[in-house]
């Protein structure tokens, strides 16, 4: 196949993947922690176990699987080099793992120690990855709105990491400062400013390339990053320590943005030219839905005065956030990313004797079919929890057995890759004695 | 000047299914010929492989986000 073509060297596939392998096993460790503290963990967002739990996802799960996408996305999709990144991922990886452990038991311990560690870690490891892929996108000749998502994306990550940083510097010394206001900010642009930006910027190009989809609508392309980042800003506002009520007003613009993104995927996606149905696509359509259902939710907290007011209100709103947008997107997108980066590495070997393998025998269809329906009923009961609480317990079980199995997936995808690039070696080995 | 031209309408297919048929292409390829792909991307990783491989590539994107690349030998 191909002998007469050389392959230019992308970041090695050990890159993205030693992200990818380690991201579901924070959502284990968030599901046993839950399911260790029980009842009790999800009354209020402000429990040091949801505490805990929220940060074993965010710079666990999400963060981990996020800026590994992210190094192999900017080559393959914005045509950017990365400086260096088998040594960036060396690096970052390590530390964002142990910063991530170390956060989580500062919020259960109440330890200064680990606040401070934490976030002297996470400066480094954020902080670098930042400047290096800020850099590569920065100076990639590739243009339109997934670029401009990914460039603002990158400026999110560094305004979350730093309010992150503040706080919990400031909780490790006990200097005080708004911490509220702080954390409303912090969380906000975390979600939206970081997260949902890199997969809106992420959306335009894969769900087009891999759902064959319309193209999502330019105008609309090109104006919602920019005016998420308006929103932001106007609520970033309360940063000097008291919110304006006309803030309430920009948070709902800002879910309105939101649900706009995913009411626009799911109409994309119902026009697809063809029917291809696969984890992937179920996996996005729970998402936008979480993110449908979110909207939908802060209207009625809106309307209902006592309903809102109600601590778990939060609770129902990062539930559907979290588990629902983040993890159940990232799944999904991990199952399309893998087999395809096996491939395409693979690709670059045959030369040397046999063809690539398909794509589809990389992870078994139906075992990612199965952990997928596993997820979505974890994510019932994570809802339900909310008010049952004695359902947190069985809840936290469950999602723990769904990330653990989608963990396990995603390694039978690094061994399915491993076998192949074995199997093609050996034969241009044979080939060539 | 022109010799002949093959068309790939990779528009409605799955990755990585153009890439394998626009390299199968590319290694019959005869000096003179065009190889004209069309997708609703940019294939970056295809642009690599003919940046090291010296073909040219002319990129044209149409009103209905369709990119025309076409491909011939520099």
């Amino acid at each position: 196949m191909h002998p007469n073509l050389s392959f230019e060297q992308a970041p090695p596939i050990s890159v993205p993947y030693r992200f990818f392998v380690t991201a579901p096993w924070f959502g284990v460790a968030a599901g046993l922690v839950l399911a260790w503290l029980g009842s009790d963990a999800l009354v209020s967002r402000w429990t040091p176990g949801a505490l805990a739990v929220t940060h074993l996802l965010v710079t666990g799960f999400m963060l981990q699987a996020m800026c590994g996408a992210l190094l192999q996305f900017v080559p393959v999709a914005a045509g950017g080099n990365v400086w260096r990144p088998a040594t960036l991922a060396m690096v970052v990886h390590p530390l964002l793992a142990v910063a991530a452990l170390l956060l989580a038991t500062a919020f259960l311990t109440a330890k200064g120690f680990f606040f401070m560690a934490a976030a002297h870690i996470f400066a480094v490891a954020i902080g670098s990855y930042v400047v290096v892929v800020g850099f590569a996108l920065r100076r990639t000749p590739a243009q339109g709105p997934t670029l401009m998502a990914l460039r603002l994306a990158v400026v999110g990550l560094a305004v979350t990491a730093t309010l992150g940083i503040t706080l919990a510097t400031s909780l490790g010394s006990g200097r005080s400062l708004p911490l509220i206001e702080i954390t409303q900010v912090h969380a906000a642009w975390g979600l939206g400013g970081w997260a949902l930006m890199l997969v809106i910027g992420v959306s335009y190009f894969v769900v087009p390339m891999f759902q064959l989809t319309p193209p999502y609508p330019a105008r609309f392309a090109w104006a919602l990053p920019p005016a998420m980042i308006l929103v932001l800003t106007l609520w970033s506002w309360q940063l000097g320590g008291t919110v304006a009520a006309w803030q309430k007003a920009v948070l709902f613009v800002g879910i309105l943005l939101a649900a706009a993104y995913a009411a626009v995927t799911l109409i994309l996606q119902s026009r697809r030219r063809r029917k291809v149905t696969d984890p992937t696509l179920f996996f996005f359509r729970g998402a936008m839905a979480s993110l449908l259902l979110i909207a939908a939710s802060n209207l009625w907290f809106a309307f209902d005065a006592d309903a809102g007011a109600d601590p778990r209100a939060t609770v129902w709103i990062g539930l559907l956030a979290i588990p629902g947008v983040f993890v159940s997107v990232i799944s999904g997108m991990l199952y399309k990313i893998m087999p395809f980066l096996n491939w395409l590495h693979l690709q670059r070997l045959c030369g040397l004797g046999l063809p690539p393998p398909n794509m589809r025998n990389m992870i078994s269809e139906q075992a990612m079919f199965g952990q997928m329906r596993l997820h979505f009923a974890a994510l019932a009961a994570l809802l339900l929890a909310v008010p049952l609480p004695l359902l947190t317990r069985p809840a936290g079980l469950l999602f723990a057995a769904s990330c653990a199995w989608l963990g396990y997936n995603l390694a039978g995808g690094v061994r399915a890759y491993r076998r192949f690039r074995d199997q093609i070696l050996a034969s241009g080995a044979s080939q060539g004695s | 000047m022109s010799g002949v031209n093959k068309i790939i309408d990779g528009r409605d297919m799955q990755p990585p299914e153009p890439m394998e048929r626009a390299l199968e292409a590319l290694d019959t390829l005869a000096d003179g010929d065009e190889l004209v792909l069309l997708l609703y991307c940019q294939p970056q990783p295809l642009f690599n492989v003919l940046r090291k491989n010296g073909y040219a590539w002319q990129e044209t994107v149409q009103d209905d986000g369709t990119h025309e690349i076409r491909i011939r030998k520099a």
